[in-house]
């Protein structure tokens, strides 16, 4: 395989470019987030909270039509409010919190479809679960841009306080006042990273970007600081070569990109040199 | 330092004890005894400001946050969680204002006098459970907190690293720090000049430790 073939349709297409700038970014911002829903055990989070944006995005579609900041700001506040039901449901009651979300999951999904046969518009409800990467126009791709941008940033700024409250979240609450900041902030940057994503690469793809990274980058490092970056390389990667096969093959862009990243994490699992199969020597404790 | 009136605390809305009454001077040592699920580890957590009591009030000379540390049981932390045993410790200066290079030394300073420098780079997933507990109390002794709560503090040392937990609380106590600490070594605890607080169903009593060393059959603190 040549450069060329490796770039040629990018410099050829802008939508091309489009798409490989966009989705770049949002895995650069998705995989380190990932890597903190592995790390607080809220792995299955991304998933529920993918399916919970899609009221808010179907009362926005509804009222609204294509509009990228309706959409965003719907699928926003529906995505923050599951997440914020559930963690009051579970404070209230002692409800798992896991399975509070698994409550309301379908309780959202089944909400948005029916919001979007109520809408009578045509919006391809496959197109919103799986989206299509190629599609993305200037607005969207500035706003994943800024979207990547501001998530990055605020996960510095709380880098420390969410480490320390996955770790060891006593010792944090007895130094701190932030934990429970740092963990609004934290689910706030995955609802926004979902949000945009579902309307660049769809609401379920957007979820195998945030956690197939994640969960393979765990197969090669035992070290946040070096998972953190890793995790968002794999995803850029992932992107870049899914878009060359989706264009070479002629193959759906979502799919193709998810289904590397796929790949790559059952590569890991059995390559891995940290707890891989043909490393390990005995079963490990859970991770 | 320390005043609780009528403090109660539990769990579910229950009270585990009457109203418990207490003070704690600075340079005190105070070890709270008392059987399984009698609520010890709960007071300490309702006393560094993590739980909220059910009834009473606590009055504390030092700011909660910075003033007063806590150091937790081990299943508390994530063994899992990949960092290295001196990036665990090094979070103990988590409100320190020191500069980059006088934390390292002081970073360095507290490893070695808890005898981990040997281990600091290793994965918390690779310790020992004493291991674990020594990078824990060298992370509390990082901090400038004048009170230390102390969940359990002996858990899992070794004959070496116990040594060395009492010479770091003989010194925090000529600090003048005021130390509470949960612990089930009646045993051990009576050959150092404590007091012990006894937490019951039946009610609070508080006295030299080694009067209930003596008493521990007559209170149910022993089979």
């Amino acid at each position: 395989m040549t450069p060329d073939i490796l770039w040629a349709p990018f410099s050829e297409f802008a939508f091309m470019r489009r798409a490989l700038f966009g989705s770049v970014t949002l895995a650069c911002s998705a995989g380190p987030l990932g890597v903190f829903l592995i790390l607080r055990r809220m792995s299955l989070m991304g998933d529920a909270i993918a399916h919970g944006i899609l009221p808010g995005a179907a009362l926005a579609f509804w009222l609204f039509g294509l509009s990228l900041p309706a959409l965003t700001a719907g699928g926003l506040v529906a995505g923050l409010g599951m997440a914020g039901a559930a963690a009051w449901i579970t404070r209230r009651t002692g409800l798992r919190e896991d399975a509070s979300l698994a409550a309301l999951y379908p309780i959202s999904l089944a909400s948005g479809v029916l919001l979007l046969g109520l809408a009578g518009r045509k919006l391809d409800l496959l197109h919103l679960l799986f989206g299509s990467a190629l599609a993305v126009d200037t607005p969207t791709l500035y706003g994943m841009l800024g979207t990547a941008g501001f998530s990055l940033l605020v996960l510095m700024l709380i880098y420390r306080a969410l480490a320390l409250d996955s770790l060891d979240p006593l010792f944090l609450r007895s130094v701190s006042r932030y934990g429970a900041l740092a963990h609004a902030a934290f689910l706030t940057l995955v609802v926004l990273n979902l949000v945009i994503g579902f309307q660049a690469i769809g609401a379920l793809m957007v979820v195998g970007l945030m956690m197939l990274p994640a969960a393979a980058a765990r197969f090669w490092s035992r070290r946040l600081l070096i998972l953190l970056p890793l995790a968002a390389l794999i995803g850029a990667v992932c992107v870049w070569l899914g878009l060359l096969l989706s264009f070479y093959a002629n193959l759906p862009s979502g799919p193709c990109i998810v289904l590397l990243a796929g790949f790559f994490y059952l590569f890991s699992v059995v390559a891995g040199p940290v707890h891989g199969l043909l490393r390990s020597t005995s079963f490990p404790m859970t991770v | 330092m320390i005043e609780c009136h009528g403090l109660q605390w539990g769990a579910g809305g229950r009270a585990l004890t009457p109203p418990l009454d207490l003070q704690l001077t600075a340079g005190s040592l105070t070890a709270v005894i008392g059987s399984n699920g009698s609520g010890k580890s709960s007071l300490l957590k309702v006393i560094a400001g993590l739980d909220r009591p059910l009834a009473g009030k606590i009055t504390c000379e030092v700011p909660l946050m910075g003033g007063v540390a806590y150091l937790p049981q081990q299943q508390h932390v994530d063994r899992q969680f990949p960092i290295r045993l001196a990036e665990l410790v090094s979070a103990g200066l988590w409100r320190s204002r020191l500069g980059r290079s006088e934390k390292r030394i002081r970073l360095h300073k507290v490893l070695s006098d808890w005898g981990l420098l040997d281990l600091q780079s290793q994965g918390l997933h690779a310790l020992s459970g004493g291991e674990l507990q020594r990078a824990l109390l060298a992370r509390l002794s990082l901090t400038d907190a004048r009170v230390l709560l102390l969940d359990e503090p002996e858990a899992a040392l070794d004959d070496v690293g116990l040594r060395l937990l009492w010479q770091h609380i003989e010194r925090w106590q000529r600090e003048g720090r005021t130390l509470v600490l949960v612990s089930h070594n009646l045993a051990g605890l009576s050959h150092h000049n404590c007091d012990g607080l006894l937490v019951a169903r039946s009610g609070c009593i508080k006295a030299p430790i080694r009067q209930f060393a003596d008493e521990r059959q007559r209170l149910g603190l022993v089979a």
